[in-house]
């Protein structure tokens, strides 16, 4: 037979159940559901061997007997003495914490609130910018109004066309102060007249295209004539431009356009009239 | 009781600083009770309560409303207690040894002139007890006085101590053991 150990013996008399197989007790928490087992498990191991019961009563004995020194009567009016020797030490910061956690809270809502009110009025003054600046795109978006805009364009390119060839028509050899602005009109003329005969197509205008063809290879010739132009290649190109009835043509497209200008300005080489 | 004592604490947390008066009144007894069975000694019983009723009210705001406060301030006390225990057993370690021989598992007695009925007589027994009290470490010392005199379960002293209570189980034999050996030259006088 197994006696019951020390700590078995103690775990009893304190009430405390032990496991016998293990000193250090399968139970930890000392209340478990198998206490009761345990306790009749020693209880009857107690009955059945006389050594172990002999050594609990010594050790109910010992403990019995120990007499230790009772604490002290405290008067009922012991609390209040300790209250009022602790009541100043005691700081009310538990309310300051509390009214500074408030405040906390109330300042972090108001920074989110002024934070979601910014980009409320972010939004709502894009949508309304974008509102206001919508029909103005739609109007630049309009055929009709994209048309009206290539006439004004194209009128005023035949305008500056037109002059252009009254006065290779009218110029001569002796007229060297002419050629040099002339060339540099021609040289402009000719990078626009490269989108009016764009323009020209995408209108469906076989003779603007037409004319405007004509008056590019024109224009090529007095912008990049090689050695200058001379009296010689004025009066070549000037037969060009008759026999073409380049000028001729060039009005009649030019009075087809709509006045959209009533006090056009009348440019003439290196000014304005 | 718990009712009251959640109520007081509810109006501690808003500000009310006065009504913790009312849980140090309903309290201090009990305090001063275990304080004094570990601590052996008035002045410092009443040291302890003070000491736990001021940690109580600082950590106030960590306390679980569903817990009970008196066992929650008493958990504290016994924590105040073991430490005023063991600063006093290092500031006392050298007298205690001059007392007693821990090798020879004897204890020196104040007058070794007198006889075991005089001893008896005269009370000292008493003072024989609380020595070998005292020659327990302060942790063996705080487990028993919770499970003999305090009658609190291992799980309730673990608690208290802040260990498993398989170890405060251990604590508690231990604590036996050794009072059993201090006091058995006691045991023929009986």
């Amino acid at each position: 037979m197994k006696h019951l150990s020390e700590e078995e013996l103690v775990a009893h008399f304190y009430g405390e159940a032990a496991d016998r197989s293990d000193p250090g007790g399968s139970d930890p928490d000392g209340s478990g559901e198998d206490r009761s087992a345990e306790k009749g498990s020693i209880g009857r191991h107690l009955n059945a061997c006389a050594e172990c019961a002999e050594r609990l009563a010594a050790l109910r004995s010992d403990l019995a007997a120990l007499h230790f020194a009772e604490p002290p009567a405290r008067d009922e009016g012991y609390g209040k003495q300790v209250w009022a020797a602790l009541k100043d030490r005691l700081p009310a910061y538990e309310a300051e914490k509390a009214r500074w956690a408030r405040i906390g809270v109330w300042r972090g809502l108001g920074y989110a609130a002024a934070c979601a009110l910014v980009v409320m009025v972010a939004f709502f003054a894009g949508r309304a910018w974008e509102h206001r600046h919508q029909p103005q795109t739609a109007a630049a978006k309009n055929p009709q109004a994209q048309k009206q805009v290539i006439l004004v364009v194209l009128g005023d390119h035949l305008d500056r066309s037109e002059r252009l060839l009254v006065e290779l028509k009218h110029a001569d050899a002796g007229s060297a102060e002419l050629v040099s602005p002339m060339r540099e009109e021609a040289r402009s003329l000719l990078a626009a007249n490269q989108v009016c005969r764009q323009d020209a197509r995408q209108m469906g205008d076989p003779a603007l295209g037409a004319a405007l063809d004509r008056l590019d290879s024109l224009l090529n010739e007095l912008a990049n004539e090689p050695g200058g132009l001379d009296g010689a290649a004025i009066a070549r190109l000037q037969n060009e431009m008759n026999g073409e009835g380049l000028l001729f043509e060039v009005r009649v497209l030019r009075s087809r356009m709509p006045e959209v200008q009533t006090g056009r300005s009348t440019r003439t080489n290196g000014g304005t009239i | 009781m718990e009712k009251q004592d959640h109520a007081a604490v509810q109006a501690v947390l808003t500000g009310d600083k006065e009504a913790y008066g009312a849980l140090v009144e309903r309290h201090s007894a009990r305090l001063f009770r275990v304080a004094f069975r570990m601590t052996g000694n008035e002045a410092d019983a009443e040291d302890v309560v003070q000491d736990a009723l001021l940690r109580g009210y600082q950590k106030l705001a960590g306390f679980e409303s569903r817990s009970d406060f008196g066992t929650w301030i008493y958990r504290i006390a016994v924590r105040c207690a073991l430490d005023r225990m063991s600063r006093s057993r290092r500031h006392e370690g050298a007298r205690v040894a001059e007392e007693a021989d821990p090798e020879a598992g004897e204890m020196q007695l104040a007058d070794g002139a007198a006889g075991p009925e005089r001893l008896l007589l005269s009370g000292e027994m008493g003072a024989m007890e609380e020595l070998a009290l005292r020659s327990l470490t302060p942790l063996e010392r705080a487990a028993f006085v919770l499970r003999h005199m305090e009658e609190q379960g291992c799980a309730e002293i673990g608690a208290a101590l802040g260990m498993e209570p398989n170890a405060a189980k251990q604590a508690v034999f231990r604590a036996v053991e050794k009072m059993r050996r201090r006091l058995a030259p006691l045991r023929v006088m009986r």
